[in-house]
């Protein structure tokens, strides 16, 4: 009687671990019932912190409204090679829909078939996606634009700083924060400063890595945290690098304590993509989410919460809002960092700036 | 009489015989027992460390192009990098400098507290131990953002000395090693504290007033009794230290402000950031096997001075 209790106890976790060892293992599945273009669970992968606050705000919730029978689920994370490495992992069985993310990683998605084709057919809202801004393969289109800015202290100037240069007045040095690579944001200031001592980036770097070389040691922080902005707002750093929408954001947040400007020598463009995951598994509900993140109301929405420029033709901005979102119609300089070349870049030039700029 | 027969059967005998095949087959059933109960741990141990573990290795024999594709291959191309370039070197030294540092400061100021609570005849000596450990209870990256208000340009510690006029400038105690070591330090502190004690099973009071009445000093009573005895517990203390060291990543991330390399940083850039997961595997899978060979190596020397 002993050894058959004994037994059975044995059986009994045995079993239970087998089972919770394979339901582990068996990951997300279908959950939702089924999928119709207006009913069905999204599963949205997308950035984290304020992106994600303001695009629940601004898009998310007003979509639920409008479809109560397709739920959204969020998952975040903090940069779009990590949603990239996610949907790399989910291969062949996606649990994703939907992902938000940069146009130089969606492109490598793109190409490792990660990502569906979509058409007006599908998606009726693709029309009026500016023509600059549609993939040129059929491929999720642009959803909204930003670019890099000098973000700056209001009580140390209190008129925009004009000029990249100013990094490298001594008057600011060990007061200056900037993301190394592979962070876009050092990625833009190499471009720019190689563009700036009038050298062809795509060629070589050098006078751009002297003159970085220069920078560092004024450089309190490569990696500032939490981020770039609020290292300003504390006044751990009067300068830095950071990205128009969420300077302006912050801007406002801090009650104007930190500013954001594009300086003369020109920015690069940051570029968010929609894309439909391959054999995404609620790909009729996902391709209406789809759409409704391209109309004019969800753009013009989330350019009010957040300050990114629409990349629809047909979304209106107030005046307020328009003169803070990246301009798109050819009147910002802006150097080019072509989403190939920076796929080949990305790894040589963080390489040169762990090994001859930051040491 | 029976029952001292059937309690100690006289072996050759009959009751000697089947009371040996009765106990084979309850050793046959427990060990049936055990196997069973450790299934669970063993089946756990599987998904959660030696497949990931195998997955690794597996995938840093693969190659990796821009973009985070990986080529499905078999080549050595990952470790030559790491294996030939300066920088790497650079990288697994510092590493090791940083390990070792913080194993050896944490010990210096666990050592009296794991000292004092172990000696401590208390009523309060409970309470103490918690105060000791609670830090445990916040999450090392809550800590971890702690030091950067304590150290930063306008924290408490460059504020303090501004303005009792000791500095003209703030000092640079964030973004760098520095930081870093100090953040790990107070980080680690709960675990020496706690590993000491755990080792200090040997300490009596007895033997040292024994050493004080036959003339030692105090500091020889210490260097003589006190110390060699509490060895066990601070080899264990500095092991444990160190290999949570030279594999943590939030406080060199965050306290190093992008200054301070590490493996386990590089693996973060690696496997976030330019999504080579190829050469990230190869990064910890030498970090495994150098930092898993330092360590052998450590506890052969510890057991050969009788630690």
């Amino acid at each position: 009687m002993k050894k058959s209790i004994k037994g059975k106890i044995a059986a009994a976790v045995t079993v239970s671990a087998m089972a919770l060892a394979l339901a582990s293992c068996s990951g997300p599945g279908n959950a939702a019932g089924g999928d119709s273009p207006t009913s069905g669970e999204v599963s949205l992968i997308a950035y984290s912190g304020v992106w994600q606050d303001q695009y629940n705000a601004a898009v998310i919730e007003p979509f639920k409204a409008k479809y109560p029978d397709i739920k959204i689920t969020y998952s975040s994370k903090r940069s779009s090679a990590e949603m990239l490495s996610a949907l790399q992992g989910q291969k062949g069985k996606p649990s994703t829909d939907v992902a938000i993310m940069d146009n130089s990683v969606s492109t490598s998605g793109n190409k490792q078939g990660l990502f569906e084709k979509i058409d007006a057919a599908g998606v009726p809202n693709l029309a009026n996606v500016a023509d600059e801004f549609q993939n040129k393969e059929g491929f999720g289109p642009v959803v909204m634009l930003d670019a890099i800015g000098l973000v700056y202290d209001t009580a140390t100037f209190p008129t925009p700083p004009e000029s990249w240069n100013v990094l490298w007045d001594p008057a600011y040095a060990g007061k200056i924060n900037v993301n190394a690579p592979p962070s876009l944001l050092g990625l833009s200031l190499t471009a720019i400063t190689s563009k700036m001592e009038g050298e062809d980036y795509t060629k070589s770097i050098d006078k751009a890595v002297a003159r970085l070389q220069e920078l560092a040691p004024a450089v309190q922080t490569f990696a500032p945290n939490p981020d770039e902005y609020q290292s300003i707002i504390t006044g751990q750093t009067v300068l830095g690098l950071g990205q128009n929408a969420r300077g302006q954001f912050y801007s406002d947040q801090s009650n104007k304590k930190m500013g954001v400007t594009f300086p003369k020598e020109g920015t690069v463009y940051q570029i968010n993509t929609i894309n439909l995951v391959k054999d995404a598994p609620h790909s009729a509900a996902a391709k209406t989410f789809i759409d409704y993140a391209l109309s004019a109301e969800a753009q013009a929405a989330f350019a009010e919460k957040l300050f990114y420029a629409p990349s629809v033709t047909n979304a209106k901005l107030p005046d307020d809002v328009k003169n803070r979102v990246v301009p798109t119609d050819g009147s910002l300089n802006i150097v080019p960092l072509d989403v190939d070349f920076l796929s080949s870049a990305r790894d040589k030039w963080t390489d040169t700036w762990k090994r001859q700029i930051i040491k | 009489m029976t029952t001292i027969t059937t309690e100690n059967p006289v072996p050759g005998t009959r009751e000697g015989l089947e009371s040996g095949v009765l106990e084979a087959a309850a050793n046959k059933r427990r060990k049936r027992t055990y196997l069973a109960l450790l299934i669970p741990g063993i089946l756990g141990l599987l998904v959660s460390f030696v497949f990931p573990l195998l997955y690794m290795v597996r995938m840093s024999f693969n190659e990796g192009a821009p973009d985070g594709v990986v080529i499905d291959t078999f080549t050595f191309q990952t470790y030559i990098k790491p294996l030939t370039d300066p920088y790497y070197w650079r990288v697994t030294l510092d590493t090791f400098r940083m390990g070792l540092t913080v194993g050896v400061l944490c010990l210096v100021v666990s050592y009296p507290i794991a000292l004092f609570l172990v000696r401590s005849t208390s009523k309060y000596k409970g309470l103490l131990l918690a105060i000791a450990i609670a830090p445990l209870l916040t999450s090392a990256v809550v800590r971890t953002y702690g030091w950067m208000v304590i150290l930063g340009t306008n924290g408490l510690v460059n504020t303090s000395l501004e303005s009792m006029g000791l500095i003209g400038s703030p000092l640079k105690l964030t973004n760098n090693m520095t930081g870093v070591t100090i953040g790990l330090v107070e980080i680690f502190m709960p675990y020496a504290i706690l590993a000491m004690i755990s080792g200090f099973g040997r300490l009596s009071p007895q033997l040292e007033e024994a050493a004080g009445s036959l003339g030692a000093s105090k500091f020889k009573v210490f260097m003589r009794v006190t110390l060699p005895l509490s060895l066990p517990g601070v080899f264990t203390a500095f092991l444990l230290v160190f290999v949570m060291a030279i594999s943590t990543f939030i406080t060199p991330r965050l306290l190093g402000g992008g200054s301070v390399q590490v493996l386990a940083t590089e693996i973060y850039d690696q496997t976030t950031g330019l999504l080579n997961w190829p050469f990230a595997a190869a990064l910890s899978v030498i970090l495994l096997v150098l930092f898993g060979t330092i360590i052998a190596i450590y506890q052969r020397i510890v057991q050969k001075i009788g630690g």
